[in-house]
């Protein structure tokens, strides 16, 4: 055995040893800035706490209030059907636009940046306040559909209970553009011999869509889903800019909620231990997601 | 060639180390307050001042609207990492001050940094909590009813000071009937209008430590009703206009923003420092008039607030005594005063109120007479600073007025809810 020690140099030219330092900064940071808190968050939930004073243990006491707090359950009402209302419409307006855009010609570069454009600024506050300008009483959805006389006279779309959260909903469509991409790089995956096989068979255009894009991008939409659902569980900005929860609560989404009893309220335990109810949720929803998976989803390649 | 360049780096290395030391003899304070573009502008225009008359001093300013301004307060209290100086307002004096998160004051009063000697006891007793003074007051305010003097003008309505709720709604119904022009109560504003109107009501103080100091649902009916009446005749501004609004900005106000009568307002609740600011975005055209907020019995109800604290804070640690010193010098410099000119409201400092009130504008001037002259003799003492919880329960009575405001409920039902949900949340 005349196995020597190794220098230095040499264990730092290791693959292994050059992988874990490159990777420390993500490692430091995903602690530091991930766990950490997380960890925090989980003592304060159940904690007594309001930020200026240091947190007191008091136990369930946080999950015990939820089952009681109204507006807990209204906020969640709200989330869900925002939720589930927003991403299949979502889903299905990119589908669409993919289809549309697939089809290359010389402009179709410039039409996807231009679809694509949405999703970089939509979430921003800039659109968010120009969404409320756009759908308020002098705004210009009502002028033009009094233009093309639609209406008679202007709707306050922010003002009913039964239009407001459609507001945030479309903001939220609108954002199509990355589903949009990942269905036209999963369209463009398709082997065109099937087409060709479907047209020598007689296949008209709906059924070769349904008989086979639809079943081979269903590992996209199932992607698509699982993403755009855990988004729009936790959207923020549209609701806390635009509607704030107006009128009567009927857009108060979970996450600004959880913004108001930790900041506003001075309950941030109660706030720390929502946030932990909203993770559950999610993790089971996605949990449910890939238990179906196998039901609707296509895996078996081309 | 290489030992050289190590050389020259090392260096370099030590001489920057060496400016840096050389830089850590200068105090940076931190000064946060929130507030209106007028207002950074000339608080900052003060701070270089100082900055340049006193040597090794330098700033970092912070400003924020109202609401995000405690958020990022109550942020930076759970790091350790309070500015030195930040300005209090009087609602969270009491839960900063419990919290250890102020210095008292009243060492540097006895030792001279500190000149307090042209402020009135009542002020200072303001910024007192548990016999240690926290918090100096740099403006007196009052809530105050601006209105569309050009429209009252015309109408041939006169304006009284101390009007009762009865006056102010025959006012209002008349102008709607005459104009078309709406009014615009309180909106997501329960926290200071709820206790003004149980103030008239003997009710001084709105809380116990848990719970509401009412015997029953009956003491919040008066403030419903309003709403109610409103909302039944049409004068009133509804809940889906202010849905567009930013609530309670001065910009943002019916009394000045809108599209067309039916979003008009001839008046808006505000406070008397905020009339310079509404003057001036005002269009050209209206002239805007101050009166006093209506109530059942005017006197009981209405008050001086001493608003716009500075505190020193916890984290200050050694710049304690020069945040302290600046402090003084915003009070007590007529030079300074003569660049804020009362902006945060009359200045709580005799000396400095006195010799700033010949250099302020029209608006200026107004609110200075109405202050001195009508609020003064015909106000009692202010409510205590609400406890924690306050909000919440406040928050829920502004959703209770949208109830109302869209007919989901009635008065009687309104004070019912807010009356057994507040003291449920109280007692928490």
């Amino acid at each position: 055995m005349n196995k020597k020690k190794q220098t230095l140099s040499q264990w730092l030219n290791k693959n292994s040893t050059a992988g874990v330092v490159c990777t420390l900064p993500f490692i430091i940071g995903f602690a530091l800035f991930m766990i950490v808190p997380m960890g925090m968050s989980l003592y304060y939930a159940f904690c007594d706490y309001n930020i200026i004073s240091p947190p007191t243990f008091s136990g369930l006491k946080n999950f015990q209030r939820m089952l009681t707090d109204t507006t807990f359950w209204t906020t969640l009402r709200v989330t869900f059907k925002f939720a589930f209302i927003s991403v299949p419409l979502k889903l299905l307006f990119a589908l669409i636009v993919a289809l549309l855009l697939f089809k290359g010609t010389k402009m179709t570069g410039i039409y996807r940046a231009m679809y694509y454009l949405p999703s970089i600024i939509g979430g921003s506050v800039a659109v968010a306040v120009l969404w409320k300008r756009m759908f308020s009483q002098n705004g210009s959805i009502n002028a033009i559909l009094m233009a093309l006389g639609v209406i008679d006279s202007p709707v306050s779309w922010l003002g009913n209970t039964s239009t407001a959260l459609w507001t945030l909903i479309i903001l939220a469509v609108w954002q199509f553009g990355s589903s949009m991409l990942i269905f036209l790089s999963a369209l463009k995956q398709i082997p065109t011999t099937l087409y060709e096989a479907a047209r020598v068979d007689g296949a008209n255009g709906r059924k070769q869509f349904f008989r086979i894009t639809l079943p081979l991008i269903t590992p996209n939409i199932h992607f698509n889903l699982v993403m755009q659902l855990i988004n729009g569980f936790l959207a923020f900005t549209q609701c806390y800019i635009i509607t704030q929860g107006k009128p009567l609560n009927s857009t108060l989404l979970y996450t600004v909620y959880m913004y108001q009893q930790s900041f506003e309220f001075g309950s941030a335990g109660y706030g720390a231990a929502m946030a932990w109810v909203m993770l559950l949720l999610i993790g089971l929803i996605t949990l449910i997601l890939f238990a179906t998976r196998k039901l609707w989803v296509y895996d078996g390649g081309f | 060639m290489k030992r050289k360049l190590i050389a020259a780096m090392a260096a370099t290395t030590a001489l920057t180390a060496m400016a840096g030391c050389y830089a850590s003899a200068e105090t940076t304070l931190t000064f946060a307050w929130w507030g209106n573009q007028t207002r950074t502008e000339r608080t900052q225009a003060v701070l270089d001042m100082y900055a340049e008359e006193n040597e090794g001093i330098t700033f970092d300013t912070q400003t924020a609207d109202y609401n995000d301004y405690w958020t990022k307060l109550a942020t930076s209290a759970a790091g350790n990492a309070l500015p030195e100086l930040i300005q209090m307002d009087y609602t969270y004096v009491d839960q900063y001050a419990d919290n250890g998160l102020l210095i008292d004051l009243t060492p540097y009063v006895e030792s001279g940094v500190l000149d307090v000697s042209n402020i009135s006891e009542d002020i200072l007793a303001a910024g007192t909590v548990d016999g240690q003074l926290v918090a100096i007051c740099n403006g007196v305010n009052a809530p105050s009813l601006l209105y569309n003097k050009t429209i009252t003008d015309e109408l041939g309505i006169e304006i009284n000071d101390n009007m009762t709720l009865d006056e102010f709604m025959d006012i209002a119904r008349q102008i709607y009937e005459e104009t078309g022009i709406k009014t615009d109560l309180p909106y997501e504003a329960a926290d200071n209008w709820l206790p003004y109107i149980l103030r008239s009501e003997d009710i001084v103080d709105m809380f116990t430590d848990d719970g509401l100091n009412v015997e029953d649902s009956s003491a919040f009916e008066r403030f419903f009703e309003i709403y109610q009446i409103g909302a039944e005749e049409g004068w009133i501004i509804g809940a889906d206009i202010h849905a567009e609004l930013t609530s309670n900005s001065v910009e943002e106000s019916p009394l000045i923003y809108y599209s067309s009568e039916s979003t008009q307002s001839w008046c808006a609740f505000f406070w008397s420092n905020q009339l310079s600011a509404m003057t001036e975005a005002a269009p050209e055209d209206m002239e805007i008039g101050i009166t006093t907020w209506p109530s059942d019995d005017p006197v009981k109800s209405d008050f001086l607030k001493p608003s716009q604290f500075f505190s020193v804070t916890r984290d200050a640690g050694e710049n304690e005594e020069e945040a302290v010193k600046v402090l003084n010098y915003i009070i007590n410099s007529v030079e300074a005063n003569e660049i804020l000119l009362g902006e945060r409201g009359v200045p709580a400092t005799s000396v400095v109120a006195e010799a700033i009130s010949p250099l302020l504008d029209e608006a200026g001037q107004t609110v200075t007479a109405f202050i001195n002259d009508v609020v003064t003799p015909n106000s009692s003492t202010i409510s205590a600073a609400v406890p924690e919880g306050a909000s919440e329960v406040f928050d829920y009575a502004n959703q209770l007025v949208d109830m109302v405001l869209y007919g989901q409920m009635d008065a009687a039902e309104a004070a019912e809810s807010l009356f057994t949900e507040g003291n449920s949340i109280m007692s928490r």
